[in-house]
């Protein structure tokens, strides 16, 4: 078992490199989007599933980072590759700021906390009109950069997996995971959780700030309900929930599923689709809270490098 | 922004603040209670009062039902759709860790906005019933502000009536301190674990009546009381519900009192700076309650 | 008679009230190194809510937590275990989905390689070395409790709280806990435990100390503390 995965996996990121010179501008969309949620979802998964504390409001990173990279564009005139590298620095000093406050609490305070945060990013946009456009929106120079978005998208999405599977076979993840497990003996312990739990909230907001980024580049134009919706974080946790929290390949599995099902089928009925996302959320909670991989754990014993 | 903030000024935005938070309170005490007796917290209590709302909306629209009688209906339907929630899926998670209620309760909440959006569409409602204000003197009273909190305080007050005297109530109150304790007196948890989230629901679903006849009513409506009936239960201390009273009002106030000096665009992000603060401060409440 | 050190923990007047109900209600006590102490009491008298305050869990409303003569009283947990104090709990609270191993190499933050090879050698100690990669949920509840145990033991702790630690558990393992216990102390660590097997205390315990609906009803050697009326009428009386 050991030995072949690493060859399939070399195949395959062979197989993801070359597949832009044969795809459509629409199969190239296609791939760009899968790594964008694969990137998403795993980031997720760095804090509500190693350390149990849900994020409701996870999208916030994401259009903060749309908004900082695409500012650094057009107003600093950064070539984008940079400016999207400060998108997920934006995303981190955003998560910084907000975790320090709200991370000193238990679960459920914290998810409150996460839930406003979308609204307020947004009244935020909106109040500096004159720096983001406000309502109008933002515009950036066009370009077409699909295909080197599509590569910068998969490196993200590669690069979270990697910190995944780093951190979870470090002290490190341990560490993370007795946050989840029973936080006031990991105090007891020896942990400080509240300075664990700020660099795993820190950690999981650079991805989503650097795909957010990276998107907005890919849209040419942003304005504040494009890149705060609600849907984004349902989906960014229904994937990781259905693939398996907690695991390092659980998001990109239940990232790959749920989005074919999204493009082949759902997308085209936006509230059935949101409706059946619910219900899954619903249905992992209520029969495999674990998630498909982990289940899977259980039953054949797997390691936890899954 | 050089406005003279005149003392009729301050005292309109008092009473407007109270008007408000009579109904911030009575909502938030339905989800103080859920959390307080199970220590769930129902992400889906905003989505529960839209419900109330639109029952407000179609009993009036087919049959030209009083909205404020409406509530005799809303209220005992959302208590049933609460009771089944808890039954069937809330009651499986409530021992879990508190990362499941927590999803679980989103993913409600997703599944019943959704719903609403197929069933009614997103075309914004309204209850034409009662317009207009009084005028006392300085301060125009506007009259569905007026009704609504009269109905709240009035449910409030009956709630609390019900916590204190009836033995169920007490039993309520029981399980809220000690879940252990309670079942050693031979208090039926499960039971009691019903009751409340009946309870919880139906509050939610007399808020979304009252405030059916002021705001436009659409699916997602419920989404920003869910949020500050959280607020208010931090800032009243949870499983503190009289807390739960005094953190509504001071939420009406505090918002109207900010508009005065806020654009109405900022003004939404009061609430927010509000909760990060005494979380910050006092996270246990302004009246203790228990983290 | 040995020369009396310095304490090394001492409590002073702490209260500590939950609503209207004082659970410690000025409590005092002083604990010398080296010595094993018991710490008694009839349900609710304040025993658990005492160590909590102690190790960080809880903050006293009045008095002060010193370790080694240096306040405690409004640190974190911990950094009150990186101050030299290590506790179990009473209900067992190992990590289930965390293996043996895990659960002793999170605790430490020596180098990794050291870090396992102590773990190894406090798993032999109480010879559970096969069941290192077993998760810790899926272990007996003695089993858990010796993994509790030696997690204490990890960073060499020079006060150590146990709460219980006789609860549930067969004769032969807890003769060795109490073998392993008196070793600590001849290593010159100093040992409080709670508990409610007499038996226990009478045989392990140097100095005993007796609370009783949040204050300390009496202090001395288990002999003594036995034939104490007030301690008899405490536990049996009214």
């Amino acid at each position: 078992m050991r030995r072949w995965f690493p060859a399939a996996l070399l195949l395959l990121a062979v197989g993801l490199a070359l597949y832009p010179l044969e795809a459509t501008g629409y199969g190239l969309r296609v791939g760009l989007q899968l790594f964008m949620w694969i990137a998403l979802a795993q980031s997720w998964n760095l804090i509500s599933g190693l350390t149990g504390y849900v994020s409701f409001g996870h999208v916030v990173f994401f259009g903060t980072g749309a908004y900082a990279s695409s500012l650094l564009v057009v107003k600093a005139g950064l070539p984008w590759p940079a400016a999207c590298l400060g998108g997920g620095l934006a995303g981190a000093v955003l998560a910084l700021i907000i975790g320090w406050p709200c991370l000193r609490l238990k679960g459920p305070y914290f998810a409150i906390a996460m839930l406003g945060l979308n609204e307020v990013m947004r009244v935020i946009v909106s109040y500096y009109e004159g720096l983001t456009g406000g309502g109008n929106g933002l515009s950036l120079p066009t370009l077409d950069a699909s295909r080197s978005i599509y590569y910068a998208m998969g490196l993200v999405a590669a690069a979270v997996t990697a910190v995944t599977y780093a951190i979870v076979t470090s002290r490190f993840g341990l560490r993370l995971m007795t946050i989840r497990e029973d936080e006031v003996a990991a105090e007891a312990m020896g942990i400080d959780t509240l300075r664990y739990k700020l660099y795993a909230f820190t950690l999981s907001a650079i991805g989503p700030g650097i795909v957010g980024g990276l998107s907005a580049r890919d849209q040419g134009y942003i304005e504040p309900i494009s890149v705060f919706p609600l849907i984004m974080t349902i989906t960014m946790i229904v994937m990781a929930l259905f693939g398996g929290k907690g695991t390092i390949w659980g998001p990109v599995l239940g990232a790959v599923v749920l989005f074919v099902f999204q493009e082949a089928v759902w997308a085209r009925f936006v509230y059935l689709h949101q409706l059946l996302f619910g219900a899954i959320i619903v249905a992992v909670v209520l029969m495999m809270p674990r998630g498909i991989l982990g289940v899977l754990q259980q039953k054949y014993n797997l390691p936890r490098t899954i | 922004m050089g406005v003279l903030i005149t003392p009729a000024m301050v005292g309109q935005v008092v009473i407007s603040g109270l008007l408000a938070g009579s109904i911030y309170a009575m909502v938030a005490l339905g989800l103080g209670l859920i959390f307080g007796v199970m220590r769930v917290l129902n992400v889906a209590h905003g989505p529960l009062m839209m419900l109330g709302a639109y029952t407000t909306f179609w009993l009036f629209q087919r049959f030209g039902l009083n909205p404020y009688l409406s509530i005799l209906l809303s209220m005992p339907l959302l208590f049933l759709v609460g009771l089944g929630l808890q039954r069937f899926l809330v009651r499986r998670v409530v021992d879990a860790p508190e990362l499941s209620s927590l999803l679980l309760t989103f993913g409600v909440s997703i599944a019943l906005v959704n719903l609403a959006q197929l069933a009614f569409t997103s075309d914004l409602r309204s209850v034409e019933y009662l317009t207009g204000s009084f005028v006392v003197g300085p301060f125009a009273l506007s009259k569905p502000r007026l009704a609504a909190c009269a109905f709240a305080v009035a449910i409030t007050v009956a709630s609390f009536v019900f916590l204190r005297l009836t033995r169920l109530g007490k039993a309520i109150r029981a399980v809220s301190q000690s879940r252990e304790v309670a079942q050693v007196c031979g208090i039926d948890v499960q039971r009691i674990h019903l009751l409340a989230f009946g309870l919880g629901s139906a509050l939610a679903a007399a808020g979304g009546s009252l405030v059916a006849v002021m705001v436009a009513i659409q699916p997602e409506m419920g989404q920003v009381y869910t949020f500050k009936s959280f607020l208010v239960i931090v800032l009243g201390g949870a499983g503190n519900y009289p807390g739960a009273l005094l953190g509504g009002l001071l939420l009406g106030l505090v918002e109207q009192l900010s508009s005065l000096f806020l654009t109405a665009q900022v003004n939404e992000a009061v609430a927010y700076v509000l909760l990060v603060l005494v979380l910050l401060i006092r996270p246990t409440g302004l009246l203790k309650g228990r983290v | 008679m040995a020369a009396i050190l310095p304490p090394i923990l001492e409590v002073r007047s702490a209260v500590k009230r939950f609503g209207g109900v004082a659970a410690v209600n000025g409590v005092s006590l002083a604990l010398e190194p080296g010595r094993i102490y018991g710490l008694i009491g009839p349900n609710g008298s304040g025993k658990t809510t005492l160590f909590n305050c102690i190790t960080g869990v809880d903050h006293v409303d009045e008095g002060e937590i010193l370790l080694k003569g240096r306040r405690v009283d409004r640190l974190k947990p911990h950094q009150i275990f990186h101050l030299g104090v290590g506790r179990t709990f009473q209900v067992i609270r190992v990590f289930p989905e965390l293996t043996a191993m895990e659960n002793l190499l999170v605790v430490t933050t020596s180098g990794y390689a050291e870090a396992r090879r102590r773990a190894q050698e406090l798993l032999a100690l109480v010879k559970l070395e096969r069941l290192a990669d077993e998760f810790a949920g899926n272990l007996s509840y003695g089993q858990q409790k010796l993994v509790e145990f030696i997690r204490v033991l990890m960073t060499d702790p020079e006060l150590i709280l146990l709460d219980e630690p006789a609860a549930g558990v067969n004769r032969t393992l807890l003769n060795e806990l109490l073998d392993a216990v008196r070793r600590l102390r001849d290593q010159g660590k100093t040992v409080l435990l709670v508990e409610h097997d007499m038996k226990v205390v009478m045989g392990l315990c140097e100095t005993v100390f007796v609370l009783d609906h949040g204050e300390k009803l009496a202090e001395g050697a288990p002999g003594v503390i036995q034939a104490d009326e007030r301690v008899i009428e405490a536990y049996f009386g009214r």
